[in-house]
């Protein structure tokens, strides 16, 4: 379908979303808002070690505590013959980088067993399960189990993972790499850095955080004796992809599986892959013949829910004498924590670390290890702003080594509109984008010349001023299918499609696009989500797939249904099918006055039924979609720092960001505010540490893990930039994670430009008022002590 | 087991109680107000918030048992009927909130804040007032201008006298 403007009369307004009255008025269907007669409550056993073997699981103290009914292991799991959850780690879409084993072999992807029988992998790893009448009862018999517990050495770092003598997770492993792949091409890399005026190299770590939706995971199974059925009610990233993985771990047709996943309290990656209580609750259910639920409290989320970043990054530019940018070398080390449970953050940046630049050419090592820590997961822009970290720094970096003015070495290297589509050096094609456009709004926007004399009034009052600067380009892939079935009924237009928000607007945004392409008011839309019983196929939302997917979908839906309302009236009016015009929403017998809408038509089709029509006037559209799309931008900030104590502020953060079609702008800012705020939380605050000497992950509340909070984050400019993408019908690319990735970028390039005249450089994230200050006292001591 | 009986939402409710319940459970699990939500039962996050005696408690950490004879108002109460409080049409009309988890919380902990106040709120004040309530998708930059907007329609002329 091409999609006219002249249609477009919802779409691109900022609309109050659908969602908004049932969360505001506390009838909101989150997971633990469940709760089924006569049901029990579920309780994880967690390891305390981070690497033990498990000899043995003594449950006796545990079962003699009242109210306790069952305790189960990993052996149970076993004997009953539950499967592992298959979490298909590897992205395999065509345009995605293809990642290998040592030697080009597959992936070692290790498993992940409901409960392990062998060791513990990580602090926080379920061990064994206490159902008991009551939650409290639960707990308490969880605390009684006596697990034997064997301890062993164990490795948490990244690269210390890697090392040789390292203590090894997964017996018949030479060593913790599990993947290992190289991509680009070696030779002209090799030539370009032999002939190259400057080098330019640093090495990163951007570090381990967690999404921290703020509803804690909870899961409610139920199975059914009668029918034969489980019903899982857990709030997830895509309730037919658990449907489908939980299927297989009880060994079950998926038919004989419903997932409800309502409203979702917040995801940001962390909730797309399936838990192992999940399947637990389910499992429980049917061997106590009662419904089991779970509800992890804040610090089991800390501990235990899927991971983000945690990637080590060392990058080489070779760099002519004029600045341009000749080639790129870059090793990336992934930490994928104890288990493989995603490959996607390694695999979407793979493919994005020339930025947003023309770089011909370039070398990739991508490399994963296993390590005893939680597995890392896709968190809020898998991938991206590690790799924009990368560039942008070294950007940075060569500006200054080369004195060029940053913007001037990012203007002589930008990709160009007249270079899309772009092959970059690792085989990624940038659909579209105007680079240089974005970097001239943006420093429009954020009054970039007013930077000098805002730093001389800071100076004035004791301050430091830093302003960053970053651009960036990232990718939305994303699983290739989407479904949606479109049913009209006399009162209003249905649409049933399997994307999963936690807070994206799906409902709204999604009405938006149907309206205009029915030509029907935006009110007489509704979405349905969430029943797999009712929802029978699609992939979720990740990536920033979703609108992407469903406008595409939805628009071919929109045209088959026309062409089915055209059969439908042709009959009705017994008219010549060629002879029924559609335009805006009206049907039009040509040569006469008949005139009907979609609403008449159902109505009409519902009183005449005709045979031909049973199943009502609705179609059901499968659309397979691979192109990805690079949305980008380009992003600043300010901050002062106080000098006395570290303390940062952010003065100043505006970003503009190419989103492709902007459906909802209303919508979009917000996904984009929130995006920053993540950045921002990681370069500022956000860290899982993990203690080096006893394996501890030290952030179990709110208390020690630093969050964005509303008296450390400011106002935001954000302006968004609409360069349709070819690659779908409304030109659709993805918002709000632009948000996120050059936001640690932007963060840490303020910080070294407001400590520069110290001469201060290398922060790490997240660079916190001690880091800061401690950096503040090196320096002035040794100035002291050289001018002495 | 203790009896308490306390007013919910104007409505009078007797209920025997666990000593060692919270009033956040007791009113999504006892009375099934499922509105209340609880995002870290440790007082940090403010997903929580209820007005107890009309002044913004955090659920999660008192007890049921310290809540009889009092006045609770829970979000499912804000409202007037189909009549949103104004609170909630600005979250709405300024998109103060996404996943809609920390909402009730963060809507109950407004309205204490602009009703309780006193003198003029500013950006930096509703900041600084509202830091007990975390949110993870909106930056809070929406919901500043929600509550601030609300703040506007609400506020006799006494209250913003600084």
């Amino acid at each position: 379908m091409k999609i006219s403007d002249r249609a477009l009369k919802a779409v691109g307004k900022p609309l109050a979303r659908n969602e908004d009255l049932r969360l505001m008025t506390g009838k909101g269907r989150f997971t633990d808002d469940f709760s089924l007669p006569g049901q029990l409550w579920a309780a994880m056993v967690r390891s305390p070690y981070p690497h033990a073997r498990i000899n043995g699981i003594n449950s006796s103290a545990a079962l003699q505590i009242p109210q306790v009914l069952a305790v189960y292991s990993g052996a149970d799991c076993e004997a009953d013959g539950l499967r592992e959850i298959n979490h298909n780690p590897v992205p395999s879409t065509k345009y995605d980088l293809k990642l290998t084993g040592k030697d080009g072999g597959p992936v070692f992807i290790g498993t992940h067993p409901l409960l392990p029988t062998d060791r513990a992998r990580y602090v926080g790893e379920a061990v064994a399960m206490v159902v008991a009448q009551t939650r409290e009862a639960a707990l308490t018999g969880a605390e009684a189990v006596m697990v034997d517990y064997e301890v062993l050495p164990f490795v948490a770092g990244t690269v210390e993972a890697t090392q040789p003598g390292a203590p090894i997770l997964w017996d018949g492993q030479a060593d913790n790499i599990l993947v290992d792949s190289r991509f680009g091409d070696q030779a002209t890399t090799d030539a370009a850095f032999e002939k190259a005026a400057y080098i330019v190299s640093d090495v990163f770590h951007i570090g381990r955080v967690t999404g921290v939706p703020l509803e804690p995971r909870a899961a409610l199974g139920h199975y059914d004796a009668q029918t034969g059925r489980y019903t899982l009610y857990a709030g997830s990233g895509g309730a037919v992809r658990q449907k489908h993985e939980l299927a297989h771990v009880l060994c079950e047709d998926p038919k004989n599986v419903r997932v409800l996943s309502f409203d979702v309290g917040g995801n940001f990656g962390t909730r797309n892959r399936a838990y192992v209580e999940f399947g637990l609750v389910m499992w429980a259910s049917r061997k106590l013949g009662r419904p089991v639920k779970f509800r992890a409290d804040r610090s089991e989320c800390f501990l235990t829910d899927y991971q983000g970043r945690d990637l080590v990054t060392e990058v080489s530019l070779a760099i002519d004498a004029n600045g341009k940018f000749l080639a790129m070398r870059a090793s990336n080390l992934s930490n994928v924590g104890a288990r493989c449970v995603s490959l996607s953050p390694l695999s979407k940046g793979s493919g994005l670390i020339t930025g947003s630049y023309d770089i011909p050419v370039a070398t990739l090592r991508s490399r994963a290890v296993f390590s005893n820590t939680m597995p890392t997961q896709a968190y809020r822009s898998s991938g991206r702003p590690e790799v924009t970290f990368a560039i942008e720094r070294l950007i940075d970096k060569a500006a200054k080594q080369l004195g060029i003015d940053r913007f001037d070495i990012r203007r002589r290297n930008l990709v160009t509109p007249a270079q899309m589509p772009y092959l970059n050096a690792v085989g990624s094609t940038y659909d579209s984008g105007e680079y240089e456009t974005n970097m001239d709004k943006l420093l429009r926007l954020a009054d970039w010349d007013g930077v000098p004399t805002r730093r001389a009034d800071a100076k004035r009052r004791g301050k430091l001023l830093g302003a960053g600067f970053a651009n960036y380009v990232e990718s939305s892939i994303g699983t290739p299918k989407e479904r949606a079935d479109l049913i009209v009924a006399p009162d209003g237009i249905e649409v049933v499609i399997g994307t999963q928000p936690a807070g994206q607007g799906h409902e709204t945004s999604f009405a938006q696009v149907t309206a205009d392409l029915l030509g029907v008011p935006f009110e007489r839309v509704k979405i349905t989500l969430g029943d797999t019983d009712i929802v029978s196929a699609g992939g979720g939302t990740h990536s920033g797939r979703s609108m992407r997917h469903a406008s595409a979908v939805i628009a071919l839906g929109a045209d088959d249904l026309v062409a089915k309302a055209r059969l439908i009236a042709a009959r009705i009016f017994k008219a010549d099918e060629a002879d029924v015009e559609f335009d805006d929403g009206i049907f039009k017998v040509a040569g006469t006055n008949i005139t009907s809408d979609w609403f008449d038509l159902a109505r009409r089709l519902q009183e005449l039924q005709l045979p031909d029509f049973k199943d009502g006037l609705r179609i059901r559209r499968d659309n397979e979609m691979h192109t990805p799309v690079f949305p980008n931008g380009a992003c600043m900030c300010e901050i002062e720092i106080d000098p006395d104590t570290g303390a940062l502020e952010i003065t100043r953060y505006a970003t503009v960001d190419d989103v492709g079609r902007c459906i909802n702008p209303l919508i979009v800012h917000g996904q984009t505010h929130g995006g920053i705020a993540q950045g921002v939380g990681q370069a500022l605050w956000e860290n899982c540490y993990i203690d080096p000497d006893s394996g501890q992950p030290q952030n179990g509340s709110f208390m020690d893990y630093g969050m964005p909070r509303f008296n450390n984050l400011p106002f935001f400019k954000t302006e968004i930039s609409e360069v349709l993408s070819p690659t779908n019908p409304f030109g659709v690319k993805a918002g709000g994670e632009g948000g996120t990735t050059p936001a640690p970028a932007v963060m840490i390039s303020a910080v070294e430009d407001a400590l520069a005249p110290l001469g201060i450089t290398g922060i790490e994230m997240p660079a916190t008022p001690l880091k800061i200050w401690t950096a503040i006292q090196r320096a002035r001591t040794s100035k002291a002590s050289a001018g002495e | 087991m203790t009896k308490i009986t306390l007013k919910v939402n104007g409505t009078e409710v007797s209920e025997d109680v666990e000593d060692n319940l919270f009033l956040a459970y007791f009113l999504r699990e006892q009375l099934g107000l499922t509105g209340t939500h609880v995002g870290c039962d440790t007082t940090q996050c403010g997903c929580c918030v209820v007005h107890v005696n009309g002044t913004s408690v955090k659920s999660c950490t008192m007890l049921a048992v310290q809540a009889n004879g009092a006045e609770v108002k829970t979000i499912e109460g804000l409202a007037a009927g189909d009549v949103l409080h104004p609170v909630q049409r600005a979250f709405k009309e300024y998109h103060g909130l996404q996943c809609g988890f920390c909402t009730p919380g963060m809507i109950m902990a407004a309205v204490d804040l602009i009703e309780m106040h006193p003198g003029p709120l500013t950006p930096e004040i509703v900041r600084d007032e509202m830091e007990g309530n975390l949110c993870r998708c909106t930056g809070y930059h929406n919901i500043v201008k929600a509550i601030l907007a609300a703040a506007d329609e609400m506020r006799p002329a006494a209250l913003e006298q600084p």
